[in-house]
C-alpha cells in the first residue's frame, strides 16, 4: 500500500505520518532525505534519529538516487521529504530529478507499506525566480504522478487529514 | 459555472478538461482561467459578475505565502483572493484539485455530456 500525505510546513503533516505508519506492523524503515548542514542541524537530526528508535524505525540516510538504496524487504517505510529529495536531485552536482520517481518505484517494489512525505509550496503565488520556478514545477510534477499511483492521499491541515484519495482502513 | 481552484500546477485545467470530457479548444472556447491575475481595479463583484458567463472559471491559489512588502503585490492578493470568494458564492459547483485530486467543495461533480455547464457563452 503507498500513502502520499502532503501539507505546508508546520501542519502537522509528519505527525500524522509517522502515527500512519506506526498503526502498521512490521519492521519500520525511516528514509531520510535532508541534509544536515551545520552543527545545529546535525545535532537535531541525532535527537530525532534517537527518538525514532525508540518508536521502532531503523533510519537511512538518502539524498539522491533512491534507485540504488538496499532496503529490507516488507519494511514499513516513511519517506520524509520529496520536497528535500527533490531539491537534491536538482541542484546538487551528482542530482537528476529524472531519478525521483524510479527511486520511489523501487523502493515501492520493496516495501509492505510506503509512506511519502510531501510539501505544499504551492499557494504563494508564482513570482518566483527561474530555479525556484523550475523547482515548483518539478515538485508539482511529481506530486501528481505519485498522487496518482496512490492508494491514499491525505491533505494536512492543522494537524487534521483532508483525504483526497482512497479510505482509511 | 463551475470554479475550479487549487495551488499552482496542481492540475486544475487537466482535471476539468478531463471531467467534461473537454479538448483543449473547448477549454479555451468556454473557460477563463488564472483570473487571480485579473482584479487590479475596478469592482470585484461586477467583474465576478461578467465571469459568470463563462461555464467554467479557473483561479490558482495566490494567499498562502507571507504578505508580500509591497503595496501593489499584498493589494493585488487582496483582490484575488475577495474575488475567488465572490466567484464560489455565484459558482454552482465549487471544486479544489490538489495534487491532481479533486475534491468537491460545493454542488455536485460535474461529468462530460451534450449541454454546457450553465454559463457557458464565453466571456
Amino acid at each position: 500500500m503507498f500513502t502520499l500525505v502532503i501539507g505546508g510546513s508546520a501542519s502537522g503533516k509528519s505527525e500524522f505520518a509517522e502515527r500512519h505508519v506506526l498503526s502498521l506492523d512490521g519492521p519500520r524503515l525511516y528514509i531520510a532525505t535532508m541534509e544536515p548542514f551545520g552543527v545545529e542541524a546535525q545535532a537535531r537530526i541525532a535527537r530525532h534519529r534517537a527518538a525514532r528508535r525508540d518508536r521502532g524505525f531503523e533510519t537511512v540516510d538518502s539524498y539522491v538516487n533512491l534507485t540504488d538504496l538496499e532496503i529490507q524487504k516488507g519494511a514499513n517505510a516513511l519517506l520524509e521529504d520529496l520536497g528535500n529529495l527533490t531539491a537534491n536531485e536538482l541542484f546538487r552536482p551528482d542530482g537528476d530529478v529524472g531519478r525521483v520517481v524510479p527511486g520511489i518505484e523501487h523502493l515501492l517494489a520493496r516495501c509492505r507499506h510506503m509512506t511519502v512525505v510531501t510539501n505544499e509550496v504551492f499557494s504563494g503565488g508564482k513570482d518566483y525566480e527561474g530555479e525556484t520556478l523550475r523547482y515548483l514545477r518539478e515538485l508539482a510534477q511529481i506530486n501528481r504522478v505519485l498522487a496518482a499511483r496512490a492508494d491514499l492521499v491525505v491533505e494536512v491541515v492543522c494537524g487534521l487529514p483532508n483525504l483526497l484519495k482512497g479510505e482509511f482502513l | 459555472m463551475i470554479f475550479v481552484t487549487g495551488p499552482l500546477f496542481a492540475g486544475k485545467e487537466e482535471y476539468i478538461c478531463g471531467a467534461l470530457g473537454w479538448s483543449p479548444e473547448e477549454f479555451r472556447k468556454h473557460a477563463v482561467r488564472d483570473v487571480q491575475e485579473l482584479p487590479l481595479s475596478g469592482d470585484l463583484d461586477e467583474l465576478a459578475d461578467s465571469l459568470c458567463r463563462c461555464a467554467v472559471v479557473v483561479a490558482t491559489e495566490v494567499g498562502g505565502g507571507v504578505v508580500p512588502v509591497d503595496p501593489v503585490e499584498r493589494e493585488r492578493r487582496e483582490r484575488a483572493g475577495r474575488l475567488s470568494c465572490l466567484l464560489a458564492r455565484r459558482a454552482e459547483t465549487v471544486i479544489r484539485v490538489q495534487c491532481g485530486l479533486p475534491q468537491l467543495l460545493k454542488g455536485k461533480f460535474p461529468g462530460p455530456g451534450p449541454e454546457l455547464p450553465q454559463g457557458g457563452e464565453g466571456l
